[in-house]
């Protein structure tokens, strides 16, 4: 069955995950345009990589449908993998092979002859930088360049809809920068973009973004609309006491998010309440911060919760998946 | 077709950048014939049931050394499908557009092709054995090689598949291969043996791979089992059912992991 030209990149209704009593997905309704660069942006463990390993046709949804360019993931695999590209969070290259017989590796599983393998091999070289590194084993690359070899793994056969999941932990600012720069370049020619983060800043580059959280998609619009969820601006207010100062701002009808610490308050117009709240609050200031409403707020007001937990370890340095 | 390719020739460049691989897989079976061979033989006058004249004991456990570097060999090329299961690769295979009993095949393939490359250097040292070589030997003892190369090969894989610790992996694959290879026959005539190891040796298919070597060795009159061709369909059944095993392993993609992804086990 060829798939339907006018059906979007990805179709999600209803989807539902667990493992075992673990609720993983916990009902996903989603559509994804043709071209379109689309983030999942959500803590670790909100369900992003169980979307993906769905939507990649490496586990079994518990119920729900699951389409990419129109065709069941579940019933038809085989058609599926040829038109999808992932990278995963870990690597999933080959680390004593070069990179030049890793792409070459898997041209092959994709059924390219052996010319198609060299003459993509070289293109993909040439368009992620990586010609002078084409003939070194992968364990020897930065962690930048490794990334860049598990992009290109996942462009070998020149897929139609492009899942990115996590594809730039625990890579410095430098490297990562460099990373979407090549991403971005991807989405001409109708090519769609999945990207799963936990970083707002890079979901900043997408056309829109579902939020989620624990399974469940909290929110999902263009940046530009998100943000404007959150009005003028976000006040945050470190106090002596903050749960007298919330008491307070409740009390004179203002609406502090929910659990948030510190007390966070959106308002469309910051700098005419900032100075009566200092003079008429009857608890101390200690500080306060007034910024533009950024993803992360949203997400705080949305869940209640931070994108990325305090007490989460620090990201490693390109190292994640343990070889060294 | 060209699925079962990429895997075999993705496992045997990685084999040709590990030739530690390779010698230190010799050592093994050449401590069995040489050092052991040459001790429990110097203690031993060997002779098969019905009064042949007895002959060396070297040469009448050449081929079930040559079984044992068959057998280590290529349940160990099993452990690339663990190791690349914990640290993901194996998930950019599982992705691609290739059938999953190719890639069960391809593994048993290039597990076999591992073992045959270390057993025809084992072969080097044939003519030093008391062993009357002929174009009918060498034309009799490669069909039987391939044959116990794939039979040891998808027992590997079959193994393998299940596994997603490479510290456990090697450990029971150990205590399972060390009791199949002793029961086989060997390192010591069955005919003799007791009553009970004749009947475990019947269930034992490294017993039934050992026979087939040490008839296109040694000549008809050492064999076991009742009939060289019980033998080769029993490894054919073996072969194809434990490939098949495999592959199902392989259908599940990553749901074998019932904790969830961010438990897969390849931090270790």
């Amino acid at each position: 069955m060829s798939s339907d030209p006018n059906a979007p990149a990805v179709e999600v209704a209803g989807l539902v995950k667990n493992y075992g009593k673990v609720e993983a997905l916990r009902g996903i309704d989603l559509s994804i345009g043709k071209g379109e660069m689309f983030a999942l942006l959500g803590p670790n463990g909100a369900g992003k990589t169980t979307l993906f390993s769905i939507l990649s046709t490496l586990r079994t949804p518990t119920s729900g449908i699951a389409k990419v360019l129109g065709r069941d993931v579940v019933k038809e695999r085989d058609a599926t993998r040829r038109d999808i590209g992932i990278v995963f969070q870990e690597p999933a290259i080959e680390r004593t092979l070069t990179v030049r017989d890793n792409l070459g590796l898997m041209g092959r599983l994709y059924g390219l002859d052996a010319k198609a393998v060299r003459r993509r091999t070289e293109e993909l070289l040439t368009q992620l930088l990586l010609t002078e590194a084409a003939d070194r084993p992968a364990q020897n690359l930065s962690g930048g360049q490794r990334r860049r070899v598990e992009l290109a793994r996942a462009l070998v056969t020149d897929p139609r809809v492009l899942f990115l999941d996590e594809a730039t932990l625990g890579l410095d600012v430098e490297a990562r920068r460099g990373f979407w720069k090549q991403v971005r370049g991807l989405t001409d020619s109708g090519r769609s973009i999945v990207f799963a983060t936990h970083y707002m800043e890079e979901a900043e580059v997408a056309d829109r973004i579902a939020l989620i959280a624990e399974g469940k998609i909290v929110a999902l619009d263009t940046p530009r609309n998100l943000k404007a969820r959150l009005g003028g601006g976000v006040i945050r207010l470190h106090t002596e006491n903050d749960a007298q100062a919330r008491e307070w701002l409740v009390q004179r009808g203002y609406q502090p998010a929910a659990g948030v610490e510190p007390l966070m308050l959106e308002h469309k117009d910051p700098a005419s309440i900032v100075p009566i709240l200092l003079r008429e609050l009857p608890v101390k200031v200690e500080r306060v911060e007034v910024n533009a409403p950024s993803l992360e707020d949203v997400f705080l007001k949305l869940t209640g919760k931070a994108l990325i937990e305090a007490d989460a370890p620090a990201p490693t340095n390109g190292k994640k998946g343990g070889w060294s | 077709m060209s699925g079962i390719w990429a895997i075999v020739v993705l496992d045997m460049q990685r084999f040709f950048k590990e030739r530690v691989r390779l010698i230190a897989g010799l050592i093994q079976p050449l401590l069995y014939l040489f050092v052991l061979g040459s001790g429990l033989g110097a203690s031993m006058r060997m002779g098969p049931p019905g009064g042949v004249p007895a002959f060396d004991y070297r040469a009448f456990i050449f081929p079930g050394v040559m079984s044992l570097a068959l057998l280590f060999s290529a349940t160990f090329a099993g452990i690339t499908i663990v190791f690349d299961r914990q640290i993901g690769f194996f998930k950019a295979v599982l992705v691609a557009p290739v059938p999953r009993a190719a890639i069960g095949i391809g593994k048993v393939i290039s597990g076999a092709l591992q073992a045959l490359i270390q057993g025809t250097i084992l072969l080097i040292f044939l003519p030093f054995m008391k062993i009357d070589v002929s174009v009918m030997t060498i034309v009799w003892v490669i069909p039987a090689m391939v044959l116990a190369a794939l039979t040891f090969s998808s027992i590997g894989v079959a193994m393998a598949a299940r596994f997603t610790s490479t510290n456990v992996f090697p450990i029971l694959t150990n205590a399972i291969m060390l009791p199949m290879f002793f029961l086989s026959g060997a390192m010591y005539p069955l005919q003799p043996a007791p009553g009970w190891m004749q009947k475990l040796a019947h269930l034992d298919p490294v017993a039934y791979a050992v026979d087939l070597l040490r008839g296109a060795l040694l000549g008809r009159e050492h064999m076991f089992f009742e009939s060289p061709l019980l033998s080769v369909a029993v490894l054919c059944v073996c072969i194809v059912v434990l490939t098949w095993s495999a592959v199902n392993v392989f259908r599940r993609g990553e749901e074998l992991d019932l904790t969830g992804p961010t438990k897969f086990t390849w931090r270790k």
